[in-house]
């Protein structure tokens, strides 16, 4: 399809770029002639025959960048094509096949003791770029890449357009080699980026959102508001915290390997393969409901229970009376330590892993530092930081991504967590005996009110006084009075008449980022920025133009209809976007 | 332990250019590098791995006489077929059908075995039974494995026909319910919009609603309410009409940008009722999906399935990304909610030089077929070398029989013969190069004993058998490249430093000296995987004189019409890497 139908388009764009230099050299002969009415004509249809718009089908390639994984397809696909993860098959050489030796067997001790326990599954170590081999991760995207587009793309190697979605987070010399890995190897005439958590929101059909990324390194909780991030938090909770928390259960209720380990001399650090372990993550855990919703959900969970044994419709579910004998404990069996065994273990403690890795609730509140705070804890921070009209918009469009969304149960429970602080607490960001006792005392009731609102909800300060005079009332987003701004005003004027949910908490479902950053393709909005092949061999990375430098008003990112306008005037001077701040 | 096989590995020139990393990082792990030139090999570094190709990988342009490796070609696509029933599958159905066969061929996603689709033999028996209306009884067949026993009635699925199983499926859930596509649903609400408000058509319409959003249809709610909405503003006279005129020079865009720079009201309301229009979506429509966050059903179920009722990670990430649900999160975990694998188209590709865009490979483009009509493979082009030991008869007597798989003792040297065999029909010069010690954290010491050589030309067989019966009496040659020179034996097993220990009509055999390293780590710690290989990097430099003509014979044939004798000379550098044996750990 591509072959015939490149030539003719060739043509006629020569044609059509050889035009206009004919009416423009007529003119030349009759300098006198006033204006020229054919001129706009010509010009944009050569224009069109631009070298960029020969290429026979324009598909644009999306790939998702993540901690363990790559989405690719093309722009356009409701999902991605393939997904592809990271492993230790891929880090052999060409032509290794020992994988397929009937006597191989992968010896996870030795790589643990290589890369560190399960590293060798990820492209990169979150934030970390201390010892990071930046040429190793170029070389990882590129095969990985390649593997993708082989297997699951099925394109040959033209230069395509291709966009990327980064994590937020992502340091600029990680973003730099793989950008570079994908400009030198795949020849892509232009990179869009986008960022993940803009994509998600995209992907949800809302404009303002409160991004959960239960991600693989840490969890990061950004706000989203009109397509732009306002605050990003991050705990390092989460899938490799959890994975871990799960060899550790395990490894506790391995039957006592002292001889094997006389043997070898020292304490090993980890009994059970990391594939294993991640296995039984993502098989086995679950999470325990809020304790407040605990007594609600404990009576419809034996109902239900007979109702998926008979849905289950499968040999074992016959009797009743054996699989609540079988209730109790879950059978596990493990194959990577020294001798393989089936555990028993009871099926509440599958629980605990998830338990001690997202909330760790036997601490109070105050015991944790600002990197490993529990998620609801953080959620709520990372809304309570929030200035008011943004808080009360995130605040009903939680979505909830990443891996660990996988987790059995553990959304609902970050979500009414976090709805039980907000009850207990509202959204006050000062705490403790003096300030209850401040509350209950009427006298100063006023003047604590007034403290509050200076703290990190400055914006409340700019309400009215009388508003905050409604004693009694409980100020949160919910009841507000909203105040009054001649922009929104105006914009309320447009189209938009129906009320927007604001001020519930509410969880929304997004189609991933990887959708979203398709249809951000399809609609051909401008992305946060367009690298240019050309300009990035040239400069690299130091190429970027700081944000700042830029003007603001091209290079806002906005799903406006003027944004595919904006996009094509991006060539010159092009930011990183988000990345390139940091 | 299995039996250790020498094996050689060549990194393809092309990896050389590839940036390591950014100069302009100062976090660069290569800043502290030494010198380019000084800088060898590693075949240790975990980079290498993927500059390494085993020979019969690497492909070889003739016009620019390079090596090129998978990485270094430009790939072109002949055929997209499927691998189960090898039809073949136009271009154009890849982009609207996706990369996986749509006819019925599936993959177990238990096992990845075929399904086969067969008849189901669980009908009623009793005629009786059969009323009119479940006689044509509606699941008559099902995808069975023939390996694991798998049948698609497991996940609730059967089909009314055996053939188009891929079209029946997309319409079918998991458990049998029937689904509705994205377009399948815009109809049926059209229809009941037509039919006015009864009590009927809002129950339909809900239950319609009622359906959780699956994937695809979000997408597609999405995807018409953004473009409705980037639509409507511009449904005046300014909007994405705009984009024809992008030049600046027409009379429209001229006055808008004129009222930019002059702030005037031409374009300014309009601009602001644009940028207020697009609102987010409300309605699941629009593609808005408001979560269910109540698992415990899912928990109960899986409080009550056994470990091997739930999906491993592997057959996890075998599953075709599953338009017909919404996002699964936990319920994707088990083995009830895995579908069918349809499987993955494959290609034929031709390969280009990315250079001169000469072909260097090209396939047959049938399917059936495995031949190929070019293929340029670097085999034919540069020289093999094999490995092996290299047993001398120890003088005391005692033979230290050495076999191919033995491991190596630390601290004991060992010899090991390369023969280096030329493909071309040119004699060759081969200049070999190693750093004395392998880098590791396991210096083993190599020596190459006769780092220079030639190779004589790859001439017919039959010419060497002639050339064999008229050398019969010219044995005084003593460099005579058929008459194989046994110096082993016949010059009292000594190794000679600089002398090549075998030649043969186009090959030649040197003798490397491997003092292995002792597998001893001070602070007990554990080898990495495969730290007791030895392996030898070594850069080997092949020079020789080539014809000239070809591809510049037509270029200017008059003007090398003289210069057609004449030969040119070539190179080729290159590293590669040796696996010799393992080394005993004490």
């Amino acid at each position: 399809m591509a072959t015939p139908g490149g030539p003719p388009a060739m043509h006629r764009s020569v044609a059509a770029i050889r035009s206009p230099p004919g009416p423009g050299s007529s003119q030349h002969h009759q300098p006198h002639h006033p204006s020229t009415p054919s001129r706009p004509i010509v010009i944009p249809s050569s224009s069109f025959g631009s070298p960029s718009s020969l290429r026979a089908e324009e598909d644009i390639i999306v790939i998702e960048f993540g901690n363990r994984k790559l989405n690719v397809g093309f722009g356009g696909d409701a999902a991605p094509r393939g997904c592809v993860w990271f492993g230790t098959d891929q880090q052999r050489r060409v032509g290794d096949f020992r994988d397929w030796q009937p006597e191989y067997r992968y010896d996870w001790r030795q790589a643990a003791n290589m890369w560190g326990w399960g590293r060798d599954h990820e492209l990169w170590q979150g934030g970390d770029i201390r010892g990071t081999d930046l040429g190793l991760i170029g070389d990882k995207v590129e095969r990985t890449l390649r593997d993708a587009f082989t297997k699951y793309m099925l394109i040959d190697s033209r230069p395509r357009r291709m966009v990327c979605v980064f994590p937020s987070g992502l340091p600029i010399p990680m973003l730099s080699a793989a950008l570079d890995s994908l400009f030198s190897r795949f020849q892509p005439p232009t990179i869009s980026l986008l960022s993940c958590p803009v994509a998600l929101t995209v992907g949800a059909g809302v404009r303002s959102a409160l991004v959960v990324d239960l991600g693989w390194a840490e969890t990061v909780v950004t706000s989203v508001y009109e397509y732009r991030e306002v605050q990003t938090t991050r705990s390092v909770r989460g899938g490799r915290y959890l994975v871990e928390q799960t060899h550790k259960l395990l490894a506790k209720h391995l039957p006592d390997e002292s001889a094997a380990k006389s043997n070898d001399g020292g304490e090993e650090d980890y009994k059970l393969s990391f594939e294993e372990c991640n296995d039984i993550a993502t098989r086995m855990v679950w999470c325990k409901p809020s304790k407040a919703t605990k007594a609600f959900i404990a009576s419809p969970n034996k109902t239900e229970g007979l109702e998926t044994l008979v849905e289950q419709d499968e040999s074992e579910a016959p009797a009743p009376a054996t699989s609540i004998e079988r209730r109790g404990r879950a059978q596990i069996p493990l194959l990577s330590c020294r001798t393989p065994t089936t555990l028993n273990l009871p099926w509440d403690e599958l629980a605990e892993p998830c338990e001690n890795s997202f909330f760790d609730s036997q601490y109070s509140h105050s015991s944790f530092d600002d990197h490993e705070l529990p998620l609801d804890l953080l959620v709520y921070r990372s809304l309570l930081q929030l200035p008011l009209d943004v808080r009360a918009l995130c605040m009903s469009r939680i979505i909830f991504t990443g891996g660990c969304t996988n987790v059995l149960g553990l959304r609902r429970r970050i979500f009414d967590d976090v709805s039980q602080i907000v009850q207990e607490r509202g959204w006050e960001a000062v705490q403790g005996k003096a300030f209850d006792q401040m509350q209950a005392n009427p006298k100063l009731k006023r003047k604590g009110a007034r403290q509050a609102t200076t703290g990190p909800t400055n914006v409340a300060s700019q309400t009215p006084p009388d508003s905050q005079e409604q004693d009694g009332v409980w100020h949160d987003a919910a009841n507000v009075v909203p105040e009054v701004d001649p922009i929104e005003e105006q914009l309320k004027r447009g189209q938009d008449k129906r009320p927007r949910v604001q001020g519930q908490m509410r969880a929304i479902e997004s189609l991933g980022s990887w959708s979203g950053a398709s249809l951000t393709t399809l609609l051909k909005a401008s992305t946060v920025s367009t690298i240019d092949r050309e300009i990035w061999l040239q400069h690299g990375a130091a190429g970027a133009h700081k944000i700042a430098d830029v003007d603001q008003k091209s290079a806002r990112q906005s799903l406006a209809p003027g944004g595919l306008l904006r996009g094509t005037n991006t060539g010159s001077s092009w930011t990183l976007g988000i990345w390139g701040t940091g | 332990m299995a039996p250790f096989n020498p094996y050689t590995f060549i990194q393809c020139p092309c990896s050389d250019s590839s940036p390591l990393g950014r100069p302009a990082d100062s976090n660069s792990p290569t800043g502290s590098e030494p010198e380019e030139d000084e800088r060898t090999f590693d075949p240790r570094a975990p980079r290498s791995n993927y500059s390494l190709y085993p020979l019969e990988y690497l492909l070889y342009c003739e016009d620019c006489h390079q090596i090129r490796c998978p990485r270094c070609v430009s790939e072109e696509i002949v055929t997209y077929y499927c691998p189960n029933c090898l039809f073949e599958v136009p271009s154009s159905n890849l982009k609207s059908e996706g990369n996986r066969c749509t006819r019925s061929c599936f993959q177990c996603p238990i096992c990845i075995g075929p399904l086969n689709v067969t008849t189901q033999e669980t009908k009623p028996p009793d005629p009786s039974l059969l009323t009119a209306g479940n006689a044509p009884h509606s699941g008559a067949y099902a995808l069975t494995c023939s390996y694991c026993n798998w049948s698609s009635t497991e996940i609730g699925i059967d089909f009314d026909k055996p053939n188009g199983i891929h079209a029946q499926l997309a319409k079918i859930r998991n458990g049998g319910e029937p689904r509705l596509t994205a377009k399948e649903r815009k109809e049926r609400r059209k229809e009941l919009s037509h039919r006015g408000d009864s009590a009927a058509v809002v129950a339909a319409r809900e239950e319609i609603d009622g359906q959780a959003l699956d994937l695809e249809n979000q997408f597609a709610n999405l995807k018409a309410f953004y473009s409705s909405q980037l639509a409507d503003p511009s449904a005046g006279d300014n909007g994405l009409s705009t984009l024809g005129d992008l030049g600046f020079s027409s009379p429209s865009s001229l006055s808008r940008i004129m009222s930019l720079y002059t702030g005037g009201k031409l374009n300014d309301n309009k601009a602001k009722s644009r940028l207020g229009a697009m609102r987010e979506a409300l309605t699941s429509d629009e593609g808005l999906l408001v979560t269910d966050l109540d698992e415990s059903a899912l928990i109960s179920q899986l409080h009550l399935s056994d470990h091997c009722d739930t999906a491993s990670t592997e057959q996890i990430t075998n599953q075709p990304p599953n338009l017909g649900e919404p996002l699964l999160h936990g319920a994707s975990r088990f083995t009830s909610s895995l579908r069918p694998i349809p499987y993955l188209l494959r290609t034929k590709r031709s390969k280009r030089c990315p250079v001169c865009r000469h072909i260097i490979s090209k396939p047959e483009s049938k399917v059936g077929t495995t031949r190929f009509r070019i293929r340029l493979v670097a085999g034919s082009y540069i020289p093999s070398i094999t490995i092996k030991p290299l047993v001398l008869p120890n003088p005391s007597g005692g033979s230290s029989s050495s076999n191919v798989g033995d491991l190596l003792t630390p601290l004991t040297p060992v010899h090991y013969l390369l023969t280096f065999k030329n493909p071309i029909f040119e004699t060759i010069k081969v200049t070999l190069a190693t750093p004395a010690a392998t880098p590791g954290r396991f210096a083993s010491k190599v020596t190459i004993l006769c780092p220079q050589f030639d190779i004589d030309a790859n001439t017919d067989v039959w010419d060497e058998a002639l050339k064999d019966n008229d050398r019969g009496d010219k044995s005084s040659r003593s460099s005579g490249s058929h008459t194989r020179q046994r110096r082993g034996t016949e010059a009292g097993l000594q190794l000679e430093v600089g002398k090549i220990w075998e030649r043969g009509r186009n090959w030649v055999s040197i003798v490397v000296e491997v003092v292995p390293a002792s597998l001893r780590l001070e602070d007990g710690g554990m080898l990495r995987e495969d730290e007791d290989v030895l392996e030898i990097a070594m850069f080997v430099r092949i020079e020789w004189e080539a014809e000239n003509g070809g591809d510049d014979a037509g270029i200017s044939s008059a003007a090398v019409g003289k210069d057609r004798d004449q030969k040119e000379k070539r190179e080729l550098a290159y590293w590669c890497v040796l696996g010799i044996g393992k080394i005993k750990q004490t």
